[in-house]
């Protein structure tokens, strides 16, 4: 198998070489950095509607659509990416999707330990901290008759960007995304204090990846490569690819696996109702409640947001905590009962 | 017949991107196998083609993503797409759960029937394509 050490490639470049060498029937590790800043969004995904397109053009931050599954992520040069691509016939990795991610997760693992961060690999299909925070994503697909498998190692993460770079229906819910994400994924330098030195964890990765896989071949990009990338540049950024409908639109922001960030509308008589909730294994961990609906007195919807903390999102538990908060608070909301309420946060997807 | 867990319909034509043919007249009913449903785990989306669409013998139909991996599915013969399974749009999983039934993904009218002989039907020459992948799910 071959090594392909990419260093830092501007935009979309970064993104495009596995997509070209995979087609192209190379074998091997590509490790790159993205140079200047892009935002990729999963192949199921719908870019206008994951990613906020008008803040990323005023930006110059270039969005692409990859041939890979997973959601929205932003990529800066703060995060080393390892692509690990190989025929299907290959009898080295394993077939089934699972295994895959389990087998390809341990190098990065490692590499985490050997700066020091106890990591494992939890399906599906992150790595994550001993306290349980991300700390890098990951994500795979079948191209042309290769497989190839992705995911990066964070050394830092733009936190305020990436919560910037998401489309969100309300820009209260921007705060709440950031929060969530802020608690939930970290980086080397949170858990370190510091960013060891790029050359030095692109040196363990690899080795740690030769362990698993045997013995690397250095290469470098042929033209043969570059032109391939040229090629596929004008197909995976033209609105033709970008823009195209999927049947199913993921709808929630997924921070980790088991996080989620819903969002539900719900029409009422007294106005439109809209929850944006983080849920971790069916608790509401943080809500915000808006719309065009009448609560007085106004201070109260805080408080009953906060009411619906650590709530089990199941319809008569709502309800009777919603109906119970009525009751000792006397708040009123012409137009609006608690089942409404009830109705908006069952409504998130 | 059962190969290991494996369920694999005898009636049924399979080919090596392991998509199975259920054949009437010339109208031919396209899913993914058994063995290759376990492969990809519960299957969160899937690409669907228009009716009307056409494909050639073992082009891609469409995708299927499954734990954030996209995968593909073959057309086992060529032709036109004549009906699309509509519900896996809202459930995916019926592959999971049913693979030759309620998860059946497209019926295609067959432009060359002769293209059936290059699928396998022989359960032994299924057999022993299925075991050539069965030791690399066992090994790891």
């Amino acid at each position: 198998m071959k090594i392909l050490n990419l260093g830092k490639l501007p935009g979309q470049q970064s993104m495009l070489g596995f997509h070209a060498l995979a087609r192209l029937g190379f074998e091997g590790l590509v490790i790159v950095s993205p140079s200047v800043p892009l935002v990729s969004v999963g192949y199921f995904q719908d870019a206008e509607k994951e990613v906020d397109l008008d803040y990323c053009n005023r930006n110059g931050i270039p969005v692409m659509r990859r041939e890979i599954g997973g959601g929205a992520t932003y990529l800066d040069g703060n995060q080393i990416f390892y692509q690990v691509i190989w025929n299907r016939e290959n009898k080295k990795f394993p077939l089934k999707i699972d295994k895959i991610f389990e087998f390809l997760s341990e190098p990065p693992c490692e590499t985490y330990r050997e700066f020091g961060i106890e990591t494992s690999f939890r399906s599906a299909n992150d790595i994550i901290t001993k306290d349980g925070r991300k700390i890098a994503g990951e994500g795979g697909g079948d191209i042309g008759d290769s497989m190839v498998f992705v995911g990066g190692i964070l050394m830092d993460f733009d936190y305020e960007t990436m919560s910037k770079v998401l489309k969100v229906p309300d820009e209260k819910f921007r705060d709440k995304i950031y929060k969530s994400m802020e608690e939930n994924l970290t980086t080397m330098k949170r858990e370190l204090g510091s960013i060891p030195p790029r050359d030095d964890i692109v040196r363990v990765l690899a080795e740690k990846f030769e362990k698993l896989l045997g013995a690397f071949e250095t290469v470098t990009l042929t033209p043969e490569t570059i032109d391939k990338m040229v090629e596929l540049e004008r197909w995976l950024t033209s609105p033709e690819f970008m823009f195209r409908k999927t049947p199913k639109i993921p709808k929630g922001v997924k921070i980790k696996e088991g996080v989620e960030i819903l969002y539900g509308t719900y029409k009422a008589k007294g106005g439109l109702i809209r929850t944006a909730q983080e849920v971790e294994k069916s608790i509401i961990k943080d809500i915000g409640v808006s719309g065009d609906f009448t609560l007085y007195p106004k201070k109260e919807l805080f408080a009953l947001e906060e009411t619906l903390k650590d709530t089990e999102r199941e319809s008569s538990k709502l309800k009777s905590k919603i109906e119970d908060f009525y009751e000792e608070t006397g708040v009123q909301t012409p137009g609006v009962e608690p089942e409404d309420i009830t109705k908006a946060i069952e409504a998130g997807k | 017949m059962q190969i290991d867990q494996w369920d694999f319909p005898d009636e049924l034509y399979y080919n090596e991107g392991h998509a199975w043919a259920r054949v009437e007249g010339d109208i031919v009913t396209v899913g993914v196998n058994d063995f290759t449903q376990f492969l990809a785990g519960e299957i969160s989306y899937i690409d669907l083609p228009m009716e009307g669409d056409e494909f050639e013998f073992g082009e891609r139909i469409g995708t299927i993503e499954t734990g954030k991996w996209l995968g593909k599915y073959f057309a086992p013969v060529s032709g036109e797409i004549v009906e699309v399974n509509e519900k896996l749009e809202d459930d995916p999983t019926l592959i999971n759960k049913s693979p030759y039934g309620e998860g059946w993904i497209v019926k295609i009218k067959m432009a060359n029937p002769d293209e059936l002989d290059k699928l396998m039907k022989d359960p032994e020459e299924i057999k022993k394509f299925i075991y050539s992948e069965v030791d690399r799910v066992a090994n790891k």
